[in-house]
């Protein structure tokens, strides 16, 4: 009995220990790297890039593509966290790109039109100036 | 003793406890409000605000709106604030960017209409000015046609002016020829018929006005009658020749009904009853001098009575036998010989010359 006493003791400590251990790591950091999320980034800057972010929304593309390039470093690191979060800006961003792409496209299209209706109008006055 | 062992055993796990408060303390700090989270809502509340975008992008404002409220809980970890703050930032940006693009597409609408319409005016005003400058067209067309109607109105007048100014011309000269006939007549009778000849001269001179001072349709009738008359004019006078088949061949009598050209001549000379005429006979070279001389005279003579018979004055017909002279044709061949056989009738075309 006293010679198993601190053996017992020993054992007992130890389970509460490894059960904070796990509490600890599972608190901080998922061990498998988030995929889907840098999948999900990866498309939205190729779809970026399809709407031709790269030219109308240059800044928001290329941090889109600083962010999935941190979240990549972070999956090296086994900084699961930080990877996930990066690469759910990454997307964030991306989408940004593209709807500011899509905007500068239909407000350029929208300035088109209407100087193209000034020029009609404008040469229908010129015309009509013509005519009595 | 094992009640010992049970509190040992509660000490131990509260100690582990007491560890595992602490280790989780390390990753998360004190609740703060999340520093962002108030700019990124203050944005999304500006473009909820805006009634030309609140509308237009329902999702992703409603998305952004969800992102923002996420935001704004407190949250220890300042690592996981900011990124909500970053996201939520992102997608109110991502909102107001689908809602722009979505007004200025429903924009386009309008534009499409406004250009549409602005076509059609254009449309109306280019058919207007078609329409004006065919008018233009059709109005400078009238008016040349009227420019050239009166051309011609004119080519036409000056022509027959200067038809009248021929025929005046005509009839001046032919005056004065016959004032110089009589007036060298007179020399012959009389030295003292100088003076009327001179006198006659002068008159030919003024009947020369009064005939150039004379209306155009006066002259236009003339003329048509002489055209009638198949007379031509010349330095003597109106020139008529009546032909051979007027008579039997050797005879002197008028052929019966062959007088028509005859008829023309009474007509004229009934008309212009101011006017005289010498009748000539002409025969050909076939037969004696002496033989066609009487022949041709009787012939004169048988014209005047038939012309004095139709009720010509007397005094205004002479009768002469010019005999073989005067040849219009060769008398070598059956043809000239006819052309030779004839009568002519000189009608003077000076009316006061006479008087």
């Amino acid at each position: 009995m006293n010679l198993s006493y601190p053996f017992h003791r020993r054992t007992r400590l130890r389970v509460p220990l490894g059960i904070a251990g796990i509490v600890l790591v599972a608190a901080c950091a998922s061990t498998p790297p988030p995929t889907a999320k840098l999948q999900a980034a990866r498309e939205a800057i190729a779809a970026a890039e399809q709407a031709q972010a790269g030219q109308y929304a240059p800044s928001e593309l290329s941090e889109a593509r600083m962010k999935i390039a941190s979240a990549n470093s972070a999956v090296q690191d086994q900084n699961m966290i930080s990877a996930a979060r990066l690469a759910d800006e990454s997307s964030t961003e991306a989408n940004l790109a593209t709807a500011r792409t899509m905007d500068v496209k239909a407000q350029a299209v929208n300035a088109q039109m209407q100087q193209s209706n000034a020029t009609l109008i404008n040469e229908m006055q010129r015309s009509g100036g013509a005519t009595p | 003793m094992n009640t010992k062992v049970q509190l040992l055993t509660i000490r131990s796990s509260l100690i582990a406890a007491a560890v595992a408060a602490a280790l989780l303390a390390g990753c998360a700090s004190t609740p703060v409000a999340p520093e962002g989270a108030a700019a990124a809502r203050l944005k999304l509340t500006r473009l909820q605000s805006d009634p030309t975008l609140a509308d237009r992008a329902p999702l992703a404002i409603h998305e952004a709106t969800a992102a923002v409220v996420t935001a704004e809980q407190p949250e220890a970890d300042q690592s996981l604030a900011q990124h909500r703050v970053y996201i939520a930032d992102r997608m109110v940006d991502t909102a107001r960017a689908a809602a722009e693009t979505r007004l200025a597409e429903d924009q386009r609408v309008a534009l499409a209409a406004q250009r549409e319409s602005s076509r059609l005016d254009a449309r109306t005003r280019e058919a207007n000015a078609a329409h004006y400058q065919a008018e233009v067209a059709r109005a400078d067309d009238a008016q040349q046609k009227l420019i050239a109607n009166a051309a011609t109105d004119q080519a036409r007048t000056a022509i027959a002016q200067g038809e009248q100014q021929r025929l005046n011309a005509e009839t001046a000269r032919d005056q004065a020829a016959d004032a110089q006939a009589l007036g060298a007549e007179q020399k012959r009778d009389a030295d003292s018929a100088r003076a009327d000849a001179a006198t006659a001269a002068a008159n030919a001179a003024d009947a020369a006005a009064l005939a150039a001072a004379g209306s155009a349709r006066q002259a236009a009738e003339l003329q048509r009658q002489i055209d009638l008359l198949q007379a031509r004019p010349t330095d003597r006078g109106l020139v008529l020749t009546l032909g051979d088949v007027l008579f039997v061949s050797g005879r002197s009598e008028l052929r019966a009904g062959s007088s028509d050209h005859l008829n023309k001549l009474v007509s004229f000379l009934n008309r212009y009853p101011e006017r005289s005429a010498v009748i000539e006979g002409y025969t050909d070279s076939i037969g004696t001098e002496a033989y066609n001389q009487g022949l041709s005279q009787r012939r004169a003579e048988s014209v005047r009575s038939y012309l004095i018979a139709q009720g010509v004055a007397s005094a205004r017909l002479e009768a002469s036998g010019k005999g073989e002279s005067n040849p219009v044709a060769d008398n070598a061949s059956s043809d000239g010989r006819q052309q030779n056989r004839r009568v002519e009738v000189i009608i003077s075309k000076s009316e006061v010359a006479l008087l």
